[in-house]
C-alpha cells in the first residue's frame, strides 16, 4: 500500500504514514539530530470505553470500571517472565499509560531500534492472562489507586469531573476502585483484548533518526509472524446519554493539604465535533482561557494582588469527542471568594467585550508553547496518538493555531461560560 | 563534550553553550552559586520570586508577562535547589529560535529582559518595593506550609532532613518561615546586592545559537561586576551512623509512605561512583532491578519503588508507597535485597541490564534542553567536564566485584514512615 507524505514547513517537520492490509495505520516522523527513538504502539480504547460490542462475536459486553488500565498493566506478562527484560537487555525504556480514550505503550531507546520494535508489537499482540497472574495484580493496582487517593491534585480534578457529570463515564477514575479492580476476572480482560487490541484499532507512532522503509517492513514482518485472526473488526461503543445538565454545583472533601485547592469547571456541550472542527474548538478555547485567565489577565493581576491565588493559578481545556470542558483553577485560601470575583469578571467582560490586542499577543504565545513542545519527543508522540484518535493531524496544530481569528473566539466566549453549566471542587 | 564551549568572558562570568540546531527553541540558565546554611537559605529563596515582580522597564508581573507573550511565549522561570551543601539560585529562560518565528530579534530581547530581571529591580528609597516583597513572603510561607501535600516527595525530602539534621545538607532549599518573617525589603535588597556583586555566576546555553552572538550580546547587556566570590567550597565528611534512626509521622493518608536512608561514603569525585551509580540501578533502578522484581511482581505490596542517589551528599533513597500494616514486610524484604548484593548474588544479566540502563539515559540526556543544560551545569559544579562518552565508558566497564565493594560502604541510617492517624 502506499505511503503518504505530510509535510509543514513552517515548523520544518514531516510525518509519513503507511496503512497495512490489517488495518494497522503507522506514522513515522524523523527527527534529524536525535539520538533518542521512540515508538508509541496505541489502542483506541481507554477507560472511558466500559460498554461496547464488536462484528466479532456480536455480544454486549458491560465491563469493571478500570478494566482498560488493569489490561495494560497485564500485557507485559508472558508465559515465561515479563517483556521488561527484552527491552532492558538493550538498553531501552519500556512503559505504557492508560487515559480516557487511549492505552499506549511505548519505549525509548538509543540503539537495536527495529528489534525493540518488533518485541514492541509482538507483546501486545500476545496476551497471557492466568487466573493466578490477574488475582496478583490487584495488590499492585490496588496500592497505585491509593497512591492517587493521596494525591491532592488528582482528586481535586476527579470531584470537579464528578460534579459535572451525571452519568458519562468521564467521571470514573482510571484505575477503577479497588472495589471494582477486584471484580476483573480473565474473561473480562480477554473480551475487551480480543476487542480493542485488534490492529484496525490500533496505531503505530515513531519518532527518530531512522530509516522509513525500514519501520514499515519490520512492523509488516512482525504481524506476519503472528499467527492470529487478523481481521478488521467494527467495534461499537456505548456511553451513557449525558444531559447538557451539571450533576452538582459543588464538591468539598477533606485531605491534609495546608491551604485549599480548587478548580472551578464549565460543561462544555458543543460537542460530537470530530477532525479539524474539533481541534479549531479546543485551540480558540485554549486562546479565550488563556487571555481571559491567564498571568497577564486583569483576572489574575487582582487575585495575586489580593493574596487570594498564587502562581499556580490558570485555565485550561480538555475533552474528547463526546464530552469536554474548561477548568480554572489552582490554590486558594477563599476558594468560594475566588469564585465570585470570577462570576463578576466574566460578567463584566461579557459586557466589554475581548481586546483583540490581547487576542493577538496570546496567539503569539500559543505559537511558542507550540514550538518547544515540538523539541519533546514524548510530547509529539502522545500529542499524536491522542489527536490521530479524534481524527486529527498533529501536524496541522499550529496551522489551526495560526488561522483561529479574534472573531472565533469572540463568538466562543458568548457561549462557553453558562452560569448553570458552572461546578466548584474545592479540597480543604 | 565537543559541542561545549567554555569561557570565562568577562571577570567571574562563566559562559557555557552547547550548540544543538535540532532544537526549536533556545535555553538560557543563570546559576548563581551560593553556599547553603541557615542565615541566607531563606532570603535566597525569595529573592527570585521578588525579583520576578518588576523592573524598572516593567514595573508589574503583569507587564513583564506581555513582554514575554509577545515574544512569543518566551518562558522564564526562578527558583532554589540545592546540590550537596550548596544552594543554587538559578534563572532560567526559554525562547522561540527566531528561524521558526517573524522576529529576528528575540533572542536578543529575550535576553535584555532576562538581564532586566535579573539586575534591574524597580525599588523604592533605594530597597525593594514593601508590597511585592511581602506578597511574596507569603506565597512563599504557603510553599513551606505546603511541603507536605505532596506525601510521596516528601517523604524523601524529610527523611533527608531526619538523616542530615545536624548538617548543612539538612536544610530545605525554600527555608522556614521562622527567618522568613523577619525579612525586610532593605534587610533583602542588601542581601541582593551581596548575591549579585559575590557569587560565582555560570551561564549556560542550549541551542540552536552562536556561542559568539550570545557572548557579545551578554557583553553588552550584562549589567554584573562581580568581585570576591564567596567560596561554596565544603568538605563531603565520611558519616558512619552509630544507629538506626526510626521516625514515624501520623497524617490523614490512605496509603503508607516509606523511604529508607542510606549512607553510601562514596562521593562523586571518588573512583568508585560509577560503580555506586551500577548498584543503585541494580537494586532500585527500572522494572529489572531487584526491588521492583521482590517487592512489587514478588510479593504484590507496592505500586512504585526505586531508589536514587544523592551525588553531591554521598546519600541514597529508598522509596515506596505500601499498605500501613505491611511495614514491617516491606522495609525486610528491601533490607534483603541489599544483602543480597552484598553477598554477591548479582546475576550478569542484572549487571547488563543496570549498566545499559544507565548508558541509554546519559545517550538521551543530548536530546532534551533543559537536562542537557543541568548535566552541564552539574559538572561545572564537579570541576570535571567530560564527554558523555567518558561517563559512558566508566559505567561500561564496571565489574560486578565492583558493585559489591560498593555495598561494604552502604550504611543504613534512618527509617522514615508516613502511616495514617489511628
Amino acid at each position: 500500500m502506499d505511503i503518504i507524505e505530510y509535510e509543514n514547513k513552517l515548523i520544518n517537520e514531516r510525518v509519513y504514514e503507511k496503512k497495512l492490509s490489517n488495518g494497522l495505520k503507522i506514522f513515522y516522523m524523523p527527527k534529524q539530530g536525535y539520538t533518542k527513538q521512540y515508538a508509541m504502539f496505541a489502542t483506541n480504547y481507554g477507560s472511558n470505553d466500559l460498554k461496547f460490542k464488536s462484528n466479532s462475536s456480536n455480544t454486549m459486553y458491560n465491563t469493571p470500571k478500570g478494566a482498560a488500565h488493569f489490561l495494560e498493566h497485564k500485557m507485559f506478562e508472558e508465559p515465561e517472565g515479563n517483556s521488561f527484560d527484552r527491552f532492558a537487555n538493550r538498553g531501552a525504556n519500556v512503559n505504557a499509560y492508560t487515559n480516557f480514550n487511549t492505552t499506549a505503550y511505548y519505549f525509548t531507546s538509543t540503539d537495536s531500534f527495529y528489534e525493540n520494535l518488533t518485541d514492541l508489537i509482538n507483546f501486545v499482540q500476545s496476551p497471557y492472562f492466568t487466573e493466578e497472574n490477574v488475582e496478583k495484580e490487584k495488590g499492585i493496582i490496588a496500592q497505585e489507586i491509593k497512591m492517587y487517593d493521596d494525591n491532592p491534585d488528582w482528586k481535586v480534578y476527579f470531584n470537579l469531573l464528578k460534579a459535572m457529570y451525571n452519568d458519562h463515564t468521564v467521571k470514573n477514575e482510571i484505575a477503577g476502585t479497588v472495589e471494582s479492580i477486584n471484580k476483573i476476572t480473565k474473561d473480562d480482560l480477554y473480551n475487551c483484548y480480543n476487542t480493542f487490541y485488534n490492529p484496525s484499532n490500533m496505531a503505530v507512532f515513531i519518532v527518530g533518526n531512522l530509516d522509513k522503509d525500514k519501520i514499515f517492513k519490520t512492523i509488516e514482518d512482525a504481524f506476519k509472524s503472528i499467527s492470529k485472526n487478523q481481521d478488521s473488526i467494527i467495534i461499537e461503543k456505548y456511553y451513557p446519554d449525558e444531559s447538557e445538565s451539571i450533576n452538582k454545583n459543588i464538591i468539598e472533601e477533606s485531605m491534609s493539604v495546608s491551604s485549599p485547592l480548587f478548580y472551578v469547571g464549565y460543561k462544555d456541550t458543543d460537542l460530537k465535533l470530530t477532525g479539524n472542527k474539533l481541534l479549531g474548538k479546543e485551540i480558540e478555547l485554549r486562546l479565550l482561557l488563556d487571555i481571559l485567565f491567564g498571568k497577564s489577565s486583569e483576572l489574575f493581576e487582582i487575585l495575586y494582588n489580593k493574596g487570594l491565588v498564587d502562581d499556580s493559578f490558570g485555565g485550561e481545556y480538555s475533552g474528547g469527542i463526546n464530552y469536554g470542558h474548561c477548568i480554572i483553577g489552582g490554590k486558594s485560601k477563599e476558594p468560594k471568594t475566588v469564585l465570585n470575583i470570577i462570576n463578576d469578571y466574566i460578567d463584566r467582560k461579557l459586557e466589554t467585550g475581548l481586546m483583540k490586542e490581547n487576542f493577538e499577543r496570546i496567539q503569539k504565545k500559543q505559537i511558542g508553547q507550540c514550538l518547544n513542545q515540538l523539541d519533546s519527543i514524548e510530547f509529539v508522540g502522545s500529542s499524536f496518538i491522542s489527536y490521530l484518535f479524534k481524527d486529527i493531524n498533529f501536524l496541522e496544530y499550529i496551522d489551526v493555531l495560526n488561522n483561529i481569528t479574534f472573531e472565533k473566539v469572540e463568538k466562543r466566549f458568548k457561549n462557553s461560560f453558562k452560569g448553570e453549566k458552572q461546578v466548584l471542587s474545592i479540597i480543604k | 563534550m565537543n559541542k561545549l564551549k567554555s569561557e570565562e568572558i568577562t571577570k567571574n562570568i562563566f559562559l557555557h553553550t552547547f550548540k544543538e540546531n535540532k532544537f526549536k527553541t533556545n535555553l538560557i540558565n543563570f546559576y548563581f552559586k551560593r553556599p547553603l546554611n541557615k542565615e541566607e537559605v531563606t532570603y535566597n529563596a525569595i529573592l527570585p520570586m521578588v525579583l520576578q515582580r518588576g523592573t524598572n522597564v516593567y514595573k508589574t508581573s503583569k507587564d513583564l508577562v506581555k513582554k514575554l507573550e509577545h515574544l512569543y511565549g518566551a518562558h522564564i522561570s526562578g527558583g532554589v535547589t540545592k546540590k550537596g551543601e550548596r544552594q543554587i539560585i538559578r534563572f532560567s529562560m526559554s525562547i522561540a529560535n527566531e528561524n521558526y518565528v517573524d522576529d529576528s530579534n528575540v533572542l536578543y530581547e529575550g535576553l535584555e529582559l532576562l538581564n532586566d530581571i535579573i539586575t534591574n529591580p524597580i525599588l523604592n528609597n533605594g530597597v525593594f518595593l514593601n508590597d511585592y516583597v511581602n506578597q511574596e513572603k507569603e506565597n512563599l510561607k504557603n510553599k513551606i506550609k505546603g511541603r507536605s501535600n505532596d506525601k510521596m516527595k516528601y517523604a524523601v525530602d524529610k527523611c533527608v532532613e531526619i538523616m542530615c539534621e545536624n548538617e548543612n545538607y539538612g536544610i530545605y532549599e525554600y527555608g522556614n518561615i521562622h527567618d522568613l518573617q523577619k525579612i525586610t525589603s532593605e534587610s533583602l535588597y542588601n542581601h541582593y546586592r551581596k548575591v549579585i556583586n559575590n557569587s560565582e555566576l555560570d551561564v549556560v546555553v542550549v541551542g540552536n545559537t552562536d556561542h559568539d552572538k550570545i557572548k557579545e550580546i551578554l557583553l553588552e547587556i550584562l549589567d554584573i561586576n562581580i568581585s570576591n566570590p564567596t567560596s561554596t567550597e565544603y568538605r563531603i565528611e565520611e558519616v558512619i551512623p552509630t544507629k538506626i534512626k526510626e521516625v514515624e509521622d501520623e497524617m490523614e493518608v490512605n496509603q503508607g509512605k516509606l523511604t529508607l536512608g542510606y549512607r553510601t561514603n562514596i562521593p562523586y569525585y571518588d573512583n568508585l561512583y560509577p560503580a555506586l551509580m551500577v548498584y543503585s540501578n541494580v537494586l532500585g533502578g527500572g522494572a529489572n532491578c531487584k526491588l521492583f522484581r521482590k517487592v512489587r511482581e514478588e510479593y504484590s505490596l507496592c505500586y512504585y519503588i526505586f531508589s536514587r542517589l544523592e551525588k553531591y551528599k554521598s546519600l541514597m533513597l529508598i522509596s515506596s508507597g505500601i499498605e500501613i500494616e505491611n511495614f514491617n514486610k516491606a522495609k525486610d524484604v528491601i533490607k534483603k535485597q541489599l544483602i543480597e548484593i552484598e553477598k554477591g548474588n548479582i546475576t550478569d544479566k542484572e549487571m547488563d541490564y543496570a549498566k545499559k540502563n544507565i548508558v541509554n539515559s546519559i545517550k538521551q540526556l543530548k536530546d532534551t534542553p533543559h537536562d542537557l543544560a543541568e548535566y552541564i551545569y552539574g559538572q561545572i559544579i564537579s570541576k570535571s567536564i567530560e564527554p558523555l562518552e567518558k561517563l559512558i565508558d566508566k559505567i561500561e566497564s564496571i565489574k560486578t566485584e565492583q558493585v559489591i565493594e560498593v555495598s561494604k560502604n552502604i550504611k543504613l541510617d534512618t527509617i522514615y514512615f508516613i502511616t495514617n492517624k489511628r
